[in-house]
């Protein structure tokens, strides 16, 4: 055995020491210098060294053929996978009040997403994902006759920026930025547009967060006259404020107010679950939400958490009466909607055994909410509902979860054969094993 | 049938002639007058010998020796990982060589109070975390930096070897060569680079130490001064024939003194 291997099976074997990991060849470097610096090997055989580790690293390690920018500093693929099993039933409101026909419905759906995510130098970033059905509120796909293939879209593709610690920016299709529940937004759905961000730090344990977004809602073509012709702009602000305090700063308490109104435009044919099809008008929202996380309320891993959320649509009644034309004297104009939850867990939902329960009350006002952005997953979609939702989950291990959702809603206002509010009854089971990688 | 003799002698002589061809391509820094002069002295005392030189950068070196157009790839930075894995893929066994050191010393204006720098402040300098003269000792201004342009190997080298491998700062200012960035320090007061210790002693700038270590032989050969690199021929295996001669050559007592003239630091 001559010098070099002896020198080589010695920096690999101190590589395997220091990083147990695929990568040594490339964190030898270092050990290397010392080697050199230390008069135990030349440089001439230093740089033979490096290129035999080179060598193992690329033909051993997957990493190694990789070739990626020089300005990526983090590079992260991760995503999810989810078999669901489903059964629901939904019991249309009848105009007459004559005994209402429930749907039942019980089906096996997937859900893939794929995200990649890369932070680059001077506070840019980027970033994508791809998942399984096309509308913006689910990403769920049913199982289809015929063993059928499935098509995937694209989710999320943005460019953001953080010049400073206070300062934030992103343009593209994005998480959702606000501090909110899915009484408004659901957690499918990634706005797209443009997101601007401030953050103050007040003191050691406060925050206060302005955050305002520009979230494009639909293309029109320009050349028809009115409404027709107006793109369909969301406008979001909302400004954040969070307290930290004992034990250990663990706990906190967020409160969140915003405001949320749209340009004056039409919009048509949205894949969205209870989507509204028609004008943007009479949508001014103020919102309200917010939470109480308290740590170690039951010993060490245990956390309790209140949280609410609230919306009030200032223009409701010309929304209810001239946009959704319903009839003023049979029916209020639901401009409020609110929920307060419940829930109590033990571990952050990473790690094998955590678990989590929480159950919410919500009602949910006709005009009160957008109907294109709250969640399908709670009485479908639609408004004039009032109802709880029951969710609990545990790590089955590091990496699977399984989950069990279940709502039931009733119609507030009665007799409404609405699109958007025609629900008499709703319920629904979900049941979820999540492998995430 | 005379024709079949000339035909012979002159297959042998294109062969001949060919054998004792040696193509080197790669690295500007070693291919635009180190080679070239070690190549005329070679020639010296070997005539039958002729040269291919192309300087055109490190990375064409390397894939020039890989895919078998040059005998010799000259490299001022070491091979990476997918070069090196391109290199395995067609079972070529790269065998880099040290021909000799360079290294980088920061110049500063002549008129510059600021007497030293620390390895941190470069860093912080070059990347634009500091952005004035008082934050490292000097009168007030905005500095100036001055860098390679982006295809130099030398521009990544710095990079790796001074700045953590961070983005230089988006004010920096890409000069074609050494000659350039001496030049626009000389005329501006607030400018800083980087230049090869060829390029040293230009009129109207300073060296200065780096955490109190000047760049010179001794100090780089000691690797007490940081920004210091080897340079490289990469071969396909060990080297045979003329360019294994060449590289004895340029390894030798002759080819380091060259390695000296030209402003390179000797490998002892």
């Amino acid at each position: 055995m001559n010098k070099r291997t002896i020198l080589k099976r010695f920096a690999v074997a101190l590589g395997f020491a220091i990083s147990a990991s695929a990568i040594f060849a490339q964190d030898s470097g270092p050990l290397i210098d010392l080697l050199v610096r230390k008069g135990i090997v030349t440089d001439q055989e230093a740089e033979e060294l490096r290129v035999d580790l080179l060598k193992d690293f690329t033909a051993n390690s997957s990493a190694g053929k990789l070739n990626l920018s020089s300005s990526l500093s983090e590079f992260k693929l991760s995503g999810d996978l989810r078999m669901r099993y489903e059964a629901n039933s939904q019991t249309p409101e009848l105009a007459t009040g004559g005994a209402p026909v429930s749907n039942e419905t019980s089906r096996q759906r997937l859900r893939f997403r794929f995200n990649g995510d890369f932070l680059l130098q001077k506070g840019w970033s980027a970033g994508f994902a791809l998942e399984t059905t096309q509308a913006s509120d689910s990403g769920n796909q049913t199982f289809t006759g015929g063993a059928d293939d499935y098509g995937i879209f694209l989710t999320r593709a943005y460019i953001g920026w953080q010049p400073n610690l206070n300062w934030s920016f992103a343009i593209g299709k994005q998480k959702n930025p606000f501090l909110t529940t899915d009484l408004r937004w659901d957690s499918d759905i990634n706005p797209q547009g443009l997101f601007q961000g401030y953050k103050m730090m007040l003191g050691v344990k406060d925050t206060l967060e302005f955050r305002a977004m520009q979230h494009f809602m639909f293309e029109n073509n320009e050349q028809l006259i009115g409404p027709a012709g107006r793109d369909a702009w969301m406008f979001e602000q909302q400004a954040v404020y969070t307290r930290w305090f004992a034990p250990e700063n663990l706990s906190n308490v967020i409160f969140a107010v915003g405001y949320n109104a749209y340009s004056q435009s039409t919009m048509t044919g949205l894949l969205n679950s209870a989507a509204f099809a028609g004008s943007t008008r009479a949508q001014n929202y103020g919102t309200l939400a917010g939470e109480v996380n308290l740590a170690k309320i039951n010993g060490e891993g245990t956390s309790l958490k209140f949280y609410w959320d609230g919306s009030y649509n200032f223009t409701g009644d010309t929304r209810a009466y001239r946009v959704y034309n319903l009839n003023r004297a049979a029916f209020d104009a639901g401009e409020a909607a609110w929920l307060v939850g419940v829930g109590y867990g033990y571990g952050t939902g990473k790690v094998q055994g955590d678990y989590s329960a929480r159950l919410d009350y919500r009602e949910v006002g006709v005009s009160a909410i957008d109907p294109n952005t709250n969640d399908s997953d709670w009485g479908f979609g639609k408004t004039n509902q009032k109802g709880l939702k029951l969710a609990l989950a545990y790590n089955v291990n590091d990496f699977t979860n399984f989950n069990v959702t279940y709502f039931d809603t009733k119609i507030i206002d009665e007799k409404m054969t609405f699109a958007l509010g025609n629900l008499n009854r709703s319920h629904e089971l979900l049941v979820d094993l999540v492998l995430k990688f | 049938m005379k024709f079949f003799p000339f035909l012979f002698a002159a297959l042998t002589l294109v062969s001949t002639v060919s054998a004792q061809r040696l193509v080197i391509k790669g690295s500007d820094t070693l291919g635009a007058k180190l080679v070239p002069t070690m190549a005329e002295e070679y020639k010296v005392k070997n005539p039958g010998v002729s040269f291919e030189i192309a300087a055109e950068g490190s990375t064409t070196g390397i894939s020039a020796m890989i895919d078998g157009t040059a005998q010799i790839g000259m490299s001022s930075r070491r091979a990476k990982t997918t070069e090196v894995s391109a290199a395995q893929a067609k079972g070529v066994t790269m065998k880099p060589i040290i021909v000799c050191y360079d290294g980088m010393a920061v110049c500063l204006n002549a008129n510059n109070p600021v007497k030293g720098l620390t390895r941190r402040q470069v860093e912080q300098i070059f990347t634009g975390d500091i952005t004035d003269w008082s934050a490292v000792g000097g009168k007030a201004g905005k500095i100036s930096i001055y860098t390679r342009n982006t295809s130099s190997g030398t521009y990544s080298d710095w990079k790796d070897l001074a700045m953590k491998k961070r983005d230089y700062a988006g004010s920096s200012q890409k000069m074609a060569g050494n000659e350039q960035i001496a030049a626009e320090v000389a005329k501006n007061a607030n400018g800083i680079g980087y230049l090869g210790l060829a390029y040293i002693n230009a009129e109207g700038i300073k060296i200065v130490p780096i955490d109190g270590v000047t760049a010179n032989k001794e100090t780089i050969l000691s690797k007490k001064y940081p920004y210091a690199r080897p340079t490289f021929f990469y071969t396909n295996g060990e080297p045979t024939g003329e360019a294994a001669k060449f590289i004895d050559f340029a390894l030798g007592a002759e080819g380091q003194k060259i390695v000296e003239k030209v402003g390179f630091i000797t490998l002892k």
